[in-house]
């Protein structure tokens, strides 16, 4: 039961209290690029948390496995870009060949965010928390996906209304969005102390 | 000088200046921006950062450079990466070795410079397609316009922050920090404000 | 063996180049390695040496394993601080949790006996700037220096400058002082424990 209690908190905490967008700053490229509707918003988030959740697990299984037992920490980084820019490749075409019409929802963006900060940032900060067992690394990686749909969906309800607003033309695009993106990182801090184990 | 030689100068000297403000990567490109809200709460670790970034770009860019002749098609992304994960531990190690505060201040930022929109974009565009001093130029000009671009941001925050600059006070004691610039918030907006005034200034010369 | 062939003539620059960064990458480790264990090694005496004034070398003695939060066993290296002589002085142990923002990992330094705390330093932490940050200050900090090392209390207010097992809260920052007091005797109890039973403390080896 305390397992259970532990993974819960860790999962909101990870999707609320430490979202990777605001509080990391993991993903502001895309986040910049693609918030600027809702479906397609949403289309990255599943993206987004479907690679997150597979490198975050493989690249967590190749450190424990072969990487700390051999000693050969210092090719981490080459390693675990290694391991997703495959394991995004391969799905993507496992994805496109079998399940067509999931591929028509988040497919399109899986060669976008293979470079993406943020699913290096799991991996690298998985690595760095310690996580120690298969369970929790699964439920944080998953929720690190998840709280990134959750900012870009926010982001692009709020760009859907913003193109109606009287924006000055210089701050039109980025720079507008970056403000609100400010925002709402103080919206979010909000959450901090929610979680208290 | 022969008229070749000036035009290729000519080509070298605006190579190198482009990425210093018109094709500044942070305030005209809009890429690589997780650095500069991440590092920048300080001036000492945006320039660490930054100069760390020249370092990645300038030797992946001499990298595949050389090797633009020799590229597949569709090998090409991993090769950019695999070059560029290789000198960004190399980077690491050298942080680590000789300078271990701001190594740790920086975290987990360094590894994230593979990831770096702008140096997978600058071997894309860039040193695939052209000669040897071209790219290094380049990676040069970018790296410093980066760079220029994070310390103006870091020192706006450090100064807002705590008064000081460079880590030396430079207020007077009654001054109120305005501790919110420290946090994500003030990462955002400032940039968010610094990008607009970007626009302001580009349209105010195009006239 | 023509498949063999295809893929060779395609991912032929791929293999050399990975060999060549490999070397690159395996040189440069073997050069910078002795310097960056060495900085770990300075951290550790600094931050402790300002906590235990005699201690000039640490020597890990043990590997305990604890409960940090209820569910979850981790492995704390613990060291023991030797003086110039070679006395034991001290031990010192680096703890971590939750705190109002984010992780607090700290170094706790106790002495010899394990009986009372020399101190605590912080050495990662992401509290709210001006508020939980003080825990990194000397109000909050010193509290803890000679304290005794059984369950610490946090109270609301109190008088700081009073050395026993009653820690004063920062003002606007309880959230944050409460987490430090918690890390502090999870790990501190859990290690005292352990030690003693392993019969180390105390001891001059």
């Amino acid at each position: 039961m305390d397992r259970f209690y532990v993974l819960i908190m860790g999962f909101l905490s990870v999707v609320l209290v430490n979202n990777f967008v605001f509080t990391k700053f993991l993903g502001t490229c895309p986040y910049l690029g693609v918030s600027g509707r809702i479906d397609s918003a949403f289309g990255m988030g599943l993206a987004v948390t479907f690679v997150t959740t597979l490198s975050g697990t493989l690249t967590w299984l190749v450190d424990f496995f072969i990487l700390t037992p051999l000693h050969l920490e210092i090719i981490r980084y080459i390693c675990y870009i290694v391991v997703i820019a495959g394991a995004v490749q391969l799905v993507e075409m496992y994805i496109r060949k079998f399940f067509p019409s999931l591929y028509d929802v988040f497919g399109i963006f899986l060669p976008l965010i293979s470079t993406n900060c943020v699913i290096l940032g799991v991996c690298l900060f998985l690595d760095i928390w310690g996580t120690n067992n298969l369970l929790e690394v699964v439920v944080l990686s998953a929720g690190t996906g998840i709280g990134f749909t959750v900012a870009i969906c926010i982001m692009a309800g709020i760009r859907e209304e913003l193109i109606m607003a009287d924006v000055p033309v210089c701050f039109q695009g980025a720079p507008i969005t970056l403000i609100t993106a400010g925002l709402l990182t103080l919206a979010f801090m909000g959450f901090a102390g929610m979680i208290k184990w | 000088m022969t008229d070749k030689t000036k035009a290729k100068a000519k080509v070298y000297r605006q190579t190198l200046l482009a990425g210093l403000w018109r094709e500044n990567p942070t305030f005209r490109l809009l890429i690589g921006m997780c650095p500069p809200l991440a590092v920048t709460t300080a001036v000492k670790p945006a320039l660490t950062m930054g100069i760390s970034v020249i370092f990645v770009l300038v030797c992946s860019n001499f990298v595949v450079s050389l090797m633009r002749n020799l590229l597949k098609l569709h090998l090409r992304i991993i090769m950019f990466t695999l070059t560029i994960a290789a000198f960004v531990t190399v980077c690491d190690l050298y942080l680590k070795a000789y300078l271990p505060e701001m190594s740790e201040i920086l975290g987990a930022y360094v590894p994230l410079i593979i990831v770096n929109c702008l140096i997978i974009f600058r071997a894309e565009a860039c040193a695939s397609k052209s000669g040897l001093v071209v790219s290094v130029l380049d990676a040069i000009g970018m790296g410093c316009g980066f760079t220029i671009a994070l310390c103006i941001l870091a020192g706006i925050r450090e100064f807002l922050a705590t008064g000081c600059f460079f880590g030396f006070m430079m207020m007077p004691s009654g001054f109120v920090p305005w501790l919110a610039m420290r946090m994500p918030v003030g990462a955002f907006l400032t940039l968010g404000l610094l990008l607009g005034l970007a626009n302001v200034i580009t349209r105010k010369k195009e006239g | 063996m023509l498949k063999i062939k295809y893929f060779i003539q395609q991912s032929w620059l791929l293999i050399v180049s990975s060999f060549f960064f490999g070397l690159l990458i395996a040189v440069t480790n073997a050069g910078l390695s002795p310097r960056i264990e060495q900085n770990k090694i300075n951290k550790r005496n600094r931050l402790v040496g300002l906590l235990l004034p005699e201690a000039k070398d640490f020597v890990l003695d043990a590997e305990v394993e604890i409960e940090s939060i209820p569910g979850k066993k981790e492995k704390i290296e613990v060291f023991r601080a030797m003086s110039e002589a070679g006395e034991c002085v001290g031990w010192s142990f680096n703890a971590a949790g939750s705190g109002f923002a984010d992780k607090i990992e700290l170094i706790v330094a106790v002495d010899k006996d394990f009986n009372k705390l020399a101190g605590f330093d912080v050495l990662v932490s992401n509290e709210t700037p001006g508020f939980g940050d003080q825990i990194k200050y000397d109000y909050y900090r010193n509290q803890f220096k000679g304290a005794p090392a059984e369950e610490l209390k946090l109270i609301a207010s109190g008088d700081p400058k009073k050395i026993d097992a009653e820690i004063v809260a920062i003002s606007g920052a309880t959230v944050s002082s409460e987490s430090v007091v918690e890390i502090i005797n999870t790990f501190l109890t859990q290690i005292k424990e352990q030690i003693q039973k392993k019969g180390l403390a105390g001891n001059d080896r």
